[in-house]
């Protein structure tokens, strides 16, 4: 399938190429987001009842049953619980996106790009109305809110970037391959195990410490908390990761480098087999 | 000034046939070197075909000859296997009618989601918005959620968005299959406006009294190949002709396709 013929076209001036795939990507994302909601009584309730769930029995197996040893555990466990379903939503969502619009792709012509990233956006927003009820539960906790919560800003713009990669590639991958889909079901219960949401990752053998440090999410889970509890000293003193962040950063831009290389790749077919 | 609103030169489409496709890593695995089973659908072969501007031009052939295609391709829905389609000005496409649209979401968010596909912005859909419904006939029902809505109100909704993007060439497939004859009529007097308005017009359907009395020229379109190009009387005449022959001698069903 290397051969390929030309599709010939004056394109309009790129600012107004642009302004057109952001008024695709918006109409997509609201329309997501009001289909979400749509007929549920308690709407975006709902969103917030499942991270609440996950919360109530992390921490009544790992903060009753398992006595971690961490102060906090309450603030510590929903800032990686919240960030956990951040990238679990968004990845199961965008994973069947371009299949799901795969009629309208048969209809009419526009840049397919615009269908993950209108998903991602969506799930974004429903993130960050999850942060202002963690930081409501993390002010209710005793913490008050201080300067470095800034910091979490260029973070969650580093964390949306790698949310943003893992999805391409696994919506890219899964008009091919319909497996991407049980794939994408094993590991992101791996990553909820082996990133230290519920436990801290002092615990793990120095080596696994290492590999997983590596992890886009494990860095920016670790540094969100770090941000949070700075104040605390014995807070301080696991929170943040030693190594330099040199490699989960760019490890973050590789995922959203490949995502993008893979929705090239595979994109001119969408409409023929999605 | 006299470019053609299209221009294709060699264009050639083929499928895989959907169900020898492999869609599991593990038939790569077992199979990696194996391409037997893979039939191939040559669904448009070597088509060249220059449209000019202000053209009436019909599409004509049996289902499965290939004319949804060729216009998937003018509308760079498909991208062909070889050669070039060169399009000068913006299309406005009418293709697989109600497909597409979201069955859970009102008549209202379903324009707003259209109409931003094909090109145009907030303010320009509102400002349509009564137009679209007026001409779809469904004031009534912008609200309503298009799972209650039948196949002909589906189509009049499809085509009304269609003709309200400012575009130079339409490209229309099969508008008169499900409508009544009143949105008929509607559609032809648009035809007509579009006509002395010198919009290019390519027009896939089977309803050759329509192509007969609107056409500037025909094109017949068998097996993927563009067989005959002409007045329209003389071409409908042919393939009414070849459609006859065809039926007495052999069933075509399976023609058209290949095996690699």
């Amino acid at each position: 399938m290397s051969r390929s013929g030309t599709y010939v076209v004056r394109r309009g001036p790129l600012a107004e190429q642009l302004a057109y795939r952001l008024r695709i990507v918006s109409v997509f994302a609201r329309t997501e987001f009001k289909l979400k909601y749509a007929g549920s009584a308690l709407g975006y309730l709902w969103s917030l009842a499942k991270p609440s769930l996950y919360f109530a029995i992390l921490w009544i197996v790992f903060g009753h049953l398992f006595r971690t040893n961490v102060p906090h555990f309450p603030v510590y466990l929903v800032v990686g619980v919240v960030l956990y379903t951040f990238l679990a939503d968004a990845v199961s969502l965008t994973l069947p996106s371009i299949v799901v619009r795969g009629a309208v792709l048969r209809r009419i012509a526009f840049p397919s790009l615009t269908i993950p990233l209108a998903t991602t956006a969506s799930t974004a927003l429903t993130f960050l109305l999850n942060c202002i009820a963690a930081g409501i539960f993390i002010g209710a906790s005793g913490i008050a809110p201080r300067g470095s919560w800034l910091m979490l800003v260029p973070l969650f713009v580093e964390f949306y970037v790698f949310v943003l990669g893992i999805s391409l590639i696994f919506s890219s991958l899964y008009v091919r391959f319909r497996d991407a889909g049980q794939v994408w079901e094993v590991l992101s219960t791996v990553i909820l195990y082996t990133s230290g949401i519920m436990y801290p990752l002092r615990i793990l053998p120095d080596w696994a410490q290492k590999v997983v440090a590596l992890s886009p999410l494990v860095q920016v889970v670790q540094d969100a908390r770090a941000h949070i509890l700075g104040g605390d000293p014995r807070a301080a003193s696991y929170t943040a990761i030693a190594e330099p962040h040199v490699f989960p950063i760019l490890i973050a831009f590789a995922a959203l480098g490949l995502g993008l290389m893979l929705h090239r790749h595979e994109s001119p077919r969408f409409p023929e087999i999605a | 000034m006299d470019e053609p609103a299209l221009e294709l030169t060699g264009v050639s489409k083929s499928f895989l046939v959907p169900h020898a496709r492999r869609s599991r890593l593990k038939e790569y695995f077992a199979h990696p070197l194996d391409s037997r089973g893979h039939d191939r659908n040559d669904a448009l072969r070597d088509i060249s075909l220059t449209v000019p501007r202000g053209e009436f031009l019909s599409v004509i052939g049996r289902n499965g000859s290939g004319k949804s295609t060729l216009l998937k391709v003018m509308a760079g829905i498909y991208r062909p296997d070889a050669g070039t389609v060169r399009v000068n000005g913006v299309l406005s496409p009418f293709i697989e009618l109600g497909v597409g649209f979201n069955m859970e979401l009102s008549a209202r968010d379903n324009i707003q989601i259209n109409g931003t596909l094909v090109g145009l912005t907030r303010r320009e859909i509102a400002d349509r918005l009564d137009e679209i419904l007026e001409f779809a006939e469904l004031e009534r029902f912008v609200d309503q959620h298009l799972k209650n809505f039948s196949s002909g109100m589906l189509l009049r909704l499809g085509y009304a968005i269609a003709v309200q993007v400012p575009f130079d060439t339409l490209l229309v497939d099969e508008v008169l299959s499900v409508g009544d004859v009143d949105f008929q009529e509607k559609c032809f007097a648009t035809f007509e406006q579009m006509r002395a308005a010198g919009k290019t017009i390519v027009f896939v359907s089977h309803g050759l009294d329509a192509v007969r009395s609107f056409s500037d020229r025909v094109i017949l379109v068998e097996q993927g190949v563009l067989t005959a190009t002409g007045p329209p009387d003389e071409i409908i005449d042919l393939y009414l002709a070849h459609v006859q022959t065809r039926e007495s001698a052999e069933p075509a069903v399976y023609e058209g396709r290949a095996s690699l």
